[in-house]
Formats: C-alpha cells, structure tokens, sequence
C-alpha cells in the first residue's frame, strides 16, 4: 500500500515541448548534484512512513486504511484538478502522496473513511491548487486539510464514543496490529498501558486522553479534581495530582496513548525526523527551537491551582513550584510536550519545506513562534489540534520573516541589514 | 607538512575529483598541429595590428601584430608556418565567446625557436619599471577569464595599493589539472615568476595557495618558495575555495566588498599559468605562444596536459564535434562553440557526457542554494526577484556580491538555473547602476 503510490508516472505529459531547448541556453554549471525535487518529495515520504508504521501498530489495520484512502484521494484530486483546470502537474504525483500520508498521520484511526477524502480534496484543492501547485502555496497543505476536518467533523474526530468526551482508543496488548481500533471499551479505572486488558469482546482501550487531563491543571472545570485543595499552599496542589493521574512517561514516549495515527510514538517521530536532518532537507535549528520555545511557554505559563477555601490561585513558572519530594513539576513540562502533537508538528510538519523560511535565522524565528503559540494553545485555547494551528498561523508569517530577516553577505558592512531598515524608513 | 594551515567560509560544499585522468599526466607538447588561428585582440579590445602579410613564413614567436591600444597587446606567432589568410576566430575574453579577427597559420612542423629580441635579464638585479616594461613588451596577458593586459592588470594593482599577491593554485573543479601540472613539473617557472610579478607589482607579501589533498606532490616548492619569501598555503577542497574572494578571505580575512573585485582589499590573485608566462618571457625570452591546457573529459578522444599553442581549435582538441564540449571547467566555464579557439584563458577543454535536459521546476524552497552559497547570499530570494524581474529587490539581496560559483545551480533539486539567474542579476544591477545613477533604488 505504501510501496506502490511511490511509482511516478515516467512521463510527464504536462511539459511543453519547447521547455527542454529553452533549459539548454543557460549553462553552467555543466555537473549536477544528483537529487532532484521528487526525490525530496519521495525521502520525505519514505520518513513520513515511520511514524505510519507505528501508528499501524499501536492503532491496527484500520490506521493503514484510512492512510491508504488519504494517499490515493489525494493523488486522484490533484489529478482530476489538474485535468480541470488545465494546469500543469509539474512534479508528477509525488507531492500529492506526501500531502495524502501527513493528512492521514494527523487524523486518528477510527475516523469514517469520508474524513480523510473531504480532507485530501481540502489539502489538495484548498492548500495547494489555488495558489499554483507545489512550491507556491502558503500553507502547509495537509494541515489545510486537517484544519477543514476539524471544523467540519469535531464530534466524529475527537471521540468515537460521544458519551465519554475526552477519551479516545488505543489497541489493547496482545491486540495489536490485528486488533479493530473501533471496538473499544471505556476503561474506568485505567492507569498504564500495560497493566491494562481490553474488557471482554473489545479489542481496544477506551481511556482518557493525557492532554485532556492536563488541561485541567491550567483550565480547572472537572469536577473530579475540584474537591483537592492545598494543604499548604505550594507543596501539593491538584495539578500534581492531576499528574498522579497519568500514565507513565515511557508510555508517552512510545506512543501508547490515543491521538493521531503519526502523532503518538514520539520516538520514532524523532528518528524520522533526524533522518531528514541527516539528508538535508531540514535543519536542525527548526524542530529543535519549536519544541524548546514549547518546553520554556510550558515552563513558564501560569498554571491554576486550586488554593484554599475553594479559591484557584494562578502560579507562574510551575516548572519551579516544589512538590513534595518530587520532580513532579519539571515532569509536567516533558508530558505537557510528549502529549498532544507538538513532536510531529515540530519534525515533519513545521519542517516542510516550502511554507517555511529559506535562512537560518529566519527559521529559528519561524520555529520559536510556532512552538510558543502552539504550546500556548496546548495551555489555554480549547482546541483538538493546537500545534497545527500553531503552524499554520507561522506559516501565514513565512513571508514577513523571510524579508525581514536579511544575513550578512559576504562583503557587507555589519549589521547592514538594519542599517538599510532604517535608510528604507526614510522619506 | 610545512604549508600554514588557515581557516574557512560558509557554505562551499565537496566536490566530486574526476581527475584521476589527467592529475599524474606530465606536461607534453600537442601535437600534430594541422592549423592554427592565432586571435588577435585576445583581452577583447580592438585588435592589434598586423605586421606580416599572407604567404609570410613565421617562426614561433615572432610578433606578427603589434598592439594598437593601451589594454591590447602583442601578439606572437604560435606555432613556426606560412601565414595562409587573414581571418576570424572566436575566444572567450569574459562571460561569453567573442568573434576576433585571427591570423590563419600552416605549421610546417619545424620548431626553430625565434631569434631572441632582447638580452635576458637578471630580474633580482632588474627594477620593478625595467621588469613591467618587459612584461608589456612580452604581450603578457593575464591567464584566465575576464583576459586583460597583464600590464595593465599590474597597473590596476598599483593604483589599488595591492601590497599582497597570491598565486591561486587551488583548482578546486573537477577534471581540471593543468594548474597541478604546472606546479609539479615547472616549479620554478611558477614560483619565480611569481617572485617577479611581486617584484614588478613592488608587493609585500606573496603566498601561493594550492590544495592541501596534493600537498605530497608539492614538496619541492616548498624550498623554492623559501628562497624567494613565499608564503606556501595549503587549503582544504572545499569548493569553491579557489574562488578569488573566498580565497582572499580565508588568506587575509578580508571580504571584497560587493561588485567590487579583490584588489579594493588590498590583495591581487594570480594564477600559476600566468606566472609560468611571466617566468619564460622575463627569463628565458620566449614569447607567449600557448599555454597548459588540460584535455579531458567522459567523451574526449584525448586525455592529458598539453603545452597548446593558442589558436587550436578546441573541437579538434578534444577529438569531438557533439556538444557539450566545455572549456574553463565544468563548474564556471562556458561551452565551446565550434569556431572556438585556445586562447591565454583556455586552461581546459572537456568533453563531457551530455546530460539529458531536465524541465526547470517551480522552486520549492529547500533552501539549498542559501546554505551553500559561499557569499551567503539569499539565492531562493533573488530566484524570486528574477522571476519577478525586480531588480530593486536583487540590489536589496546584494546581487552583486555572486562570487559565480555555479554551487547554487549544482545542488538545486528543482534544477533551475540559479547561477546563471544570479549572474545576470549581477550584471543587470551594475549596468543599471551606471547607466542610471538618478535610479531610485540606487
């Protein structure tokens, strides 16, 4: 399924016939680098099937499903918009199957399988057609798509079971890879992944999402947490005992929690995205700094506790608030950043190529607003998707930032760059 | 290893070698010449005047024009024959071929040396003036593109206060040899015609940079270059380390400011071929009558270093008619045109594979071309500007700080000609600039 969208149409019928004489005048130089841009596309692919792989696992057969019907819509909708509107497809199809396979690692694997089409033709048509195809568009088109299903699908996307809000599946051990994602049982008393059974006749758990949970440590309004108050005001508070609540970290690390197909196991995300660092195709700067700009905003923000007498106090820098002998708070920081998709957006959403600033530097201020915001909205925004929305709204400032931010040339005075600023700003 | 180890630049990236074919190939003259058509206005200005008329035997070495300008020079038969017509040939004096009028030679396969027309002279007892008027007099040309007078490069140089020369042995495209030729057969024609140009250029500080991958065939430069107070540098590969500016960066940590050249830091860069010519005029007194040129390449009929007399055919050189067949390197020469003849800046003729021409692609901003531009310039941005024909916005992104490398093009995935792009921003941001001073974005 994942090998066979890779073949692209040898041919390229869409090129015009006077385009290869017209290449031939401009000369060298006369050698060639060997990677072209399909290949870009087709690595980028390849390491975008990591994280897929994993989802297969820890979501079953039905994550493969709606990746394959993702991948092949949109492959055909750029296909049949390229037919309408007479455009050339100037890359083949392999753009199209790597918008279809990100769209697909954001959306979870119980979703009907009309989601991911209405979610390619978004991609395709919304994210990449209007504004001329690859290497013209401002958005990220798979999270074009994804944003269209969120808004249009909310009720089908952020639960399977509409009568335990906030919860989501995750295949039971012993269940995976073979197990049906939409058989689930909500699981009342769940602690870890592994101590856990899937409850008779179900192949999946059925828990409470950990970025759920977390939310009540900085928006307070489950019941089940407004009875805890402090003791002594510093030392325990509702937020550590809202932790005390999640899972095990290592369970965050290798993804066994409900979320996107791609977006759980953080693990392999990190070696996917490192892979493309190691080719090239991203720096480093860009996924480091979104998720340390996300690690400092989680450390920083206020979080609201519970204080005595039923007040809530608000506590800024939680990651120093001294719980009682442990780490607790610094832990908060590492799920606050493991849970959700903060890691995927980082690695191989924000990194994509053309809705991102070309300099270093420009990327660096791209990927620490993104991350900011993104870990802003996490806290305090009540929204299923924050870090693509956080992404989307960076790559609006693509633009800004690749002309604000100017390097040195080679034989400029220093700091030219703001020197012709503020020539420029001169009537 | 006794060279002096230096520092390096942003960006450059590595190169494949492909000189396995002609890297241990001595130096040997071409031959058979069947006909030469020796270009008379060799650094593009008007043509220098003839003094022999058709049917006229020549020897080599003779001067058969003499120069009608101040940036013209002499012009000295290349090969011994009869003088058969007054024709044309075509040389690549800067970016692009010129069509010149040339002298059309029969050898007659006799190598009588010309007459010598001055005594030799002792250049460490000579003056820096009596050692530039012999160099205006030997018709020395500099040997690479853009061509000019070497007398009048020398003068430029003074004029500019240049207190250092360096001698830019670097080579860093693939397939070229014919500067490591030089350096390992005729050692001390570089480095004491480089102690020469010093001398008549009246400079301070003279280094020669070669690459530091060839350091073990250079050892007996290394004295020589003792003797005459030469700084011997040996560089890492990275391309495009041979470079002028990156060169004279790494070197003296000075960057030549946009659209300038190197000498308005204070540093003239030679290359080993010129003080090869400069040696055999001011000592030996044999005129400039061809050069070292490397003749390589996938389809070339011929591989090695040949002593070329100028006015060969390029074509022929390499045995091949079917394009591409590329003079000055891969990276930033430019294609020989059928009419194409050897000229001072032919240092290598190649016959390489023709690729099959793959359409140019929207760019999708992978920003390569940016993170290995040695000038570290912004080149998706300035692809941007091209396509948008806004030539205010190229002279914002400082286009004409191209050092014309040709990297942008090698690594661009979507194969655009970024290089060339670049170039013609540069160009068009200079012209634009002279031509119209009261132009807003100036």
């Amino acid at each position: 399924m994942t090998q066979d969208p890779l073949q692209d149409a040898p041919d390229q019928p869409d090129t015009k016939p006077g385009q290869a004489a017209r290449f031939a005048a401009f000369e060298s130089p006369f050698l060639h680098a060997p990677e072209g841009a399909r290949g870009v596309f087709l690595v980028t692919f390849a390491a975008g099937c990591g994280p897929l792989a994993a989802g297969l696992l820890l979501f079953g057969w039905r994550a493969g499903l709606v990746a394959a019907v993702s991948i092949a819509s949109c492959a055909l909708i750029e296909r049949l918009y390229y037919y309408v509107t007479k455009t050339p497809a100037l890359l083949g199809r392999s753009h199209a199957y790597l918008v279809g396979l990100l769209l697909a690692l954001t959306l979870p694997a119980y979703v009907p399988f009309y989601v991911p089409v209405v979610g390619a033709a978004f991609a395709i048509i919304v994210g990449k057609g209007v504004f001329g195809g690859v290497g013209h568009f401002i958005w990220q088109p798979a999270l074009v798509g994804r944003l269209a299903v969120a808004v249009l699908f909310s009720t089908q996307l952020t639960t399977p079971a509409p009568n335990h809000p906030g919860s989501g599946p995750i295949l039971a051990q012993g269940r995976l890879l073979v197990g049906d994602i939409r058989s689930a049982g909500y699981q009342d008393r769940f602690k870890t992944w592994r101590d856990s059974q899937a409850s008779p006749g179900a192949d999946a758990l059925l828990v409470r999402r950990p970025e759920v949970t977390l939310k009540y440590v900085t928006n307070r309004r489950d019941p089940e947490f407004s009875g805890l108050t402090i003791r002594n005001p510093g030392t325990l508070d509702s937020g550590t005992l809202a932790m005390l609540k999640l899972p095990p970290i290592n369970e965050m690390i290798y993804g066994a929690r409900p979320g996107g197909i791609g977006e759980t196991c953080i693990i392999v995300i990190v070696v996917s995205g490192l892979y493309l660092v190691y080719r090239n195709y991203v720096r480093l700067q860009l996924p480091l700094v979104f998720i340390a700009a996300a690690a400092c905003v989680a450390a920083i923000a206020p979080v609201c506790l519970s204080g005595p007498h039923g007040t809530s106090v608000a506590r800024w820098f939680p990651s120093v608030i001294k719980a009682e002998g442990s780490d607790a708070w610094l832990m908060y920081v590492a799920y606050q950043l493991l849970t959700g998709e903060i890691f995927l957006a980082a690695f191989l959403l924000a990194a994509e190529t053309t809705s991102r600033p070309v300099t270093v530097g420009g990327q660096v201020i791209f990927a620490a607003c993104g991350g900011a915001l993104a870990m802003l909205g996490k806290l305090y925004i009540d929204t299923p998707i924050p870090a693509y929305m956080a992404v989307l709204a960076v790559n609006t400032m693509t633009v800004v930032i690749d002309d604000f931010w100017r390097p040195r040339v080679f034989g400029q005075k220093h700091f030219a760059m703001l020197m012709g600023w503020r020539k420029e700003k001169e009537p | 290893m006794l060279f002096d180890r230096y520092g390096s630049f942003v960006g450059g990236i590595d190169l494949p070698d492909e000189k396995h074919a002609t890297i241990s190939r001595a130096i040997e003259p071409y031959r058979p010449v069947d006909l030469v058509r020796v270009p008379l206005s060799p650094c593009g200005d008007r043509a220098a005047e003839t003094v022999v008329e058709p049917g006229e035997r020549v020897l080599a070495g003779q001067r058969i024009a003499v120069s009608s300008g101040s940036r013209s020079v002499d012009i000295f038969a290349s090969v011994s024959g009869k003088v058969i017509s007054m024709t044309t040939a075509q040389l690549a004096v800067a970016d692009a071929f010129e069509t010149m009028p040339a002298i059309e030679i029969a050898p007659d396969g006799k190598s009588g040396p010309a007459p010598a027309e001055q005594l030799g002279l002792d250049w460490r007892a000579a003056s820096a003036v009596e050692l530039r008027r012999r160099i205006k007099d030997g018709g020395l040309t500099t040997c690479r593109r853009p061509v000019e007078a070497l007398s009048g490069w020398i003068d430029r140089a003074r004029s500019k206060c240049c207190r250092t020369l360096i001698a830019n042995a670097m080579e860093g495209q693939p397939f070229v040899t014919a500067s490591h030729r030089l350096l390992v057969d005729c050692a001390e024609e570089v480095i004491s015609g480089l102690a020469i140009l010093g001398r008549a250029m009246e400079a301070k500080a003279l280094a020669i940079a070669v690459d530091r991958r060839r350091t073990d065939d250079y050892s007996s430069i290394v004295q020589q270059a003792d003797a005459h107070n030469i700084a011997p540098v040996a560089l890492p590969h990275k391309y495009p380390t041979g470079a002028d500016a990156m060169l004279v960066k790494v070197l003296t940590r000075r960057e030549r400011p946009p659209g300038g050249s190197v000498m308005d830091v204070g540093v003239a860069v030679v290359d080993p071929a010129t003080c090869s010519a400069v040696y055999r005029c001011v000592v030996g007194q044999t005129m400039p009558t061809g050069r070292v040129v490397t003749v390589s390449g996938p389809r070339s009929s011929r591989t090695g270093n040949f002593f070329v007399p100028f006015g060969v055919n390029c074509l022929e050189l390499v045995g091949q008619d079917t394009q591409p067949v590329v003079q000055n390197g891969p990276m930033v020469g430019i294609r020989c045109s059928p009419e194409a003849v050897v000229g001072p800046a032919t240092d290598s003729v190649l016959a390489l594979e023709a690729s099959v021409p793959v359409p140019a692609s929207p760019c999708i901003r992978c920003s390569w071309c940016t993170d290995h531009c040695p000038a570290r310039l912004n080149v998706a941005a300035l692809n941007d500007a091209f396509e948008l024909s806004d030539l205010r916005r190229a002279r914002k992104l400082v286009a004409t700080a191209c050092v014309e490398c040709g990297v942008c093009s090698y690594v661009c995935p979507a194969r655009l000609p970024l290089s060339e792009r670049v170039r013609q921003l540069k160009r068009a941001v200079t012209s634009i600039k002279q031509a119209m001073p009261l132009y807003e974005g100036n």
